[in-house]
């Protein structure tokens, strides 16, 4: 997968907070509008909704001359190598990895069951009222026709690169950005070149699996498969080997056909 | 005087056959959503949607039919006295061929242990079963944390029925038949259950 795989750099400090990159996801993926509150900060809507698969996270700080800075944080589906989704996912097909490694989804085979929710590292799946999964999809359509995502293309200041990710990764290195993401996850196929801590950004230092997801499904569930075949083997066992604990008397009821 | 005496009234076998019921409907439906090993088990319920309606229908009616069914012998299930520490010594006389005697009551010490972890079992998986069902209600590390403990007690409980339903049958040869028609032989009583077959007889 390793060359032919796409993915974004986003590097966070060239972003003006402009949400073009916000609009024009909703235009290509014929989302709704989500109304929405003034809530006193220019962030807009405030969190990911079914109908917004990417919004850009104003973090406000002060800066030396007491004023306030913000960073922006473009915060979506960050398609995962490693992806927490994909594993709990028991309807095959309902989330999928494209040849570009491109963690799409398929909603008609999305069975609700949620559990995407409780094993993505970054709290990115979202549901609409038809209770099917929603998210980034990074385009798959446009990618596989060949063109940039909507977002990428919106944008006005080359936050959002998108290409091939070493590619990607080797320009920024070269530039000496920090970056976020590289490796984590195998590697996250939205990198981010960083202006500070991945906690200022409300990024995860580490971003791992939760604990118990993995304990879940690669641990229980190959112990358990072990165990159930472990057990009917153990009783298979012990009837072969010390037997059922038959009733004596029975010979005598039945008269005749001893055999013990 | 009958060869036979009565075990489980007619509404504690209805109820034991309703709860057996309830388990393999989860257990059939449930399997799909426990590994994609076992997709192909959806196909019993018409898809993956389906199937996670019969287990949400299943879970509530195991969850009823089986706590009614631990309180209706929680007694005899939860005390243990001097005779049930022998037998528990003694592993109950299943490690060897030789004839072992134990004055147990109406059950011994490993049914009463079952009856306990079935209780305790059908608590957990219920009420993590709650969370499971909606996540996005609840704080995301509790509906983590129900994902797993909910598998955990799922193979637990499946294995603990292997062993049960040997015991119940194959490994005690009479023992079926009180769960059939409520009655079981006076040798049977006697051999297993002498304790509780001089209060009956
Ligand atoms: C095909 C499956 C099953 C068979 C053949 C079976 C058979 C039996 C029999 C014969 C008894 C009476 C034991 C005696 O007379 O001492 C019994 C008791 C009992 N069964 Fe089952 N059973 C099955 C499934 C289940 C399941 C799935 C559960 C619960 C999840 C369960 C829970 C119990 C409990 C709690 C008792 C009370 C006594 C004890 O703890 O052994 N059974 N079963
Ligand atoms: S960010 Fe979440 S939803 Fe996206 S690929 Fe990773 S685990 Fe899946
Ligand atoms: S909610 Fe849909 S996409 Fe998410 S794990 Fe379940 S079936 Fe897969
Ligand atoms: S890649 Fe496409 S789906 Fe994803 S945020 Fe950008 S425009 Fe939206």
């Amino acid at each position: 997968m390793a060359d032919a795989r796409k993915g974004f750099l986003i590097d966070t400090a060239r972003c003006i907070g402009c949400r073009s990159c916000q609009v024009a996801c909703k235009q290509w993926n014929k989302l709704a509008a989500d109304p929405t509150k003034n809530q006193g900060t220019f962030e807009n809507p405030r969190d990911l909704t079914p109908n917004l698969f990417n919004r850009i996270r104003f973090v406000e700080q002060a800066d030396d001359a007491g004023g306030v800075k913000w960073l922006f944080m473009n915060e979506r589906c960050m398609h995962c190598g490693d992806a927490g989704c994909m594993k709990v996912c028991p309807s095959p097909g309902a989330l999928y990895r494209t040849k570009e490694g491109i963690v799409a989804y398929n909603r008609d085979k999305c069975i609700s069951c949620k559990y995407c929710v409780s094993a993505c590292p970054f709290n990115v799946p979202r549901y609409g009222a038809d209770d099917r999964v929603s998210k980034c999809n990074l385009c798959a359509d446009r990618v596989a026709g060949g063109m940039a995502p909507a977002c990428a293309k919106a944008c006005p200041t080359q936050t959002i690169q998108f290409g091939n990710r070493s590619e990607l990764i080797a320009r920024a290195r070269a530039a000496k950005k920090t970056l976020f993401g590289e490796n984590d996850l195998m590697g996250l196929g939205v990198v981010y070149a960083l202006e500070g801590k991945p906690e200022a950004y409300g990024l995860p230092e580490k971003p791992a699996i939760p604990m118990s997801i993995f304990l879940w499904k690669d641990v229980i569930k190959p112990l358990g498969i072990l165990g159930f075949w472990g057990s009917i083997g153990a009783m298979l066992f012990h009837y072969v080997t010390v037997g059922p604990k038959k009733l004596e008397e029975e010979n005598e009821t039945k008269g005749g056909t001893t055999h013990e | 005087m009958s060869n036979y005496v009565e075990r489980f009234s007619t509404r504690e076998r209805v109820l034991h056959w309703f709860v057996t019921a309830a388990f393999i409907t989860l257990v059939l439906s449930g399997l799909g959503l426990y590994s994609r090993l076992f997709t192909g088990y959806f196909d019993f319920f018409g898809g993956g949607a389906n199937a996670i309606l019969f287990h949400k229908i299943a879970g509530v009616l195991f969850f009823a039919s089986s706590l009614l069914l631990f309180f209706s012998h929680g007694k005899e299930v939860t005390t243990f006295d001097e005779d049930d520490r022998e037998w528990l010594a003694g592993r109950g006389g299943y490690l060897s061929r030789d004839e072992a005697h134990f004055n147990c009551g109406k059950f011994n010490p490993g049914q009463k242990m079952f009856g306990i972890f079935i209780g305790v079992a059908t608590l957990a998986l219920g009420l993590t079963g709650i969370f499971i069902w909606a996540p996005l209600a609840f704080p995301r590390w509790l509906v983590q944390l129900s994902l797993l403990v909910h598998g955990l007690t799922f193979v637990l409980a499946v294995m603990f029925t292997v062993i049960h339903v040997y015991l119940a049958t194959i490994g005690n040869p009479g023992t079926l038949e009180g769960m059939l028609y409520g009655y079981v032989r006076r040798i049977w009583a006697r051999k297993h259950h002498p304790k509780w077959y001089r209060e009956v007889e």
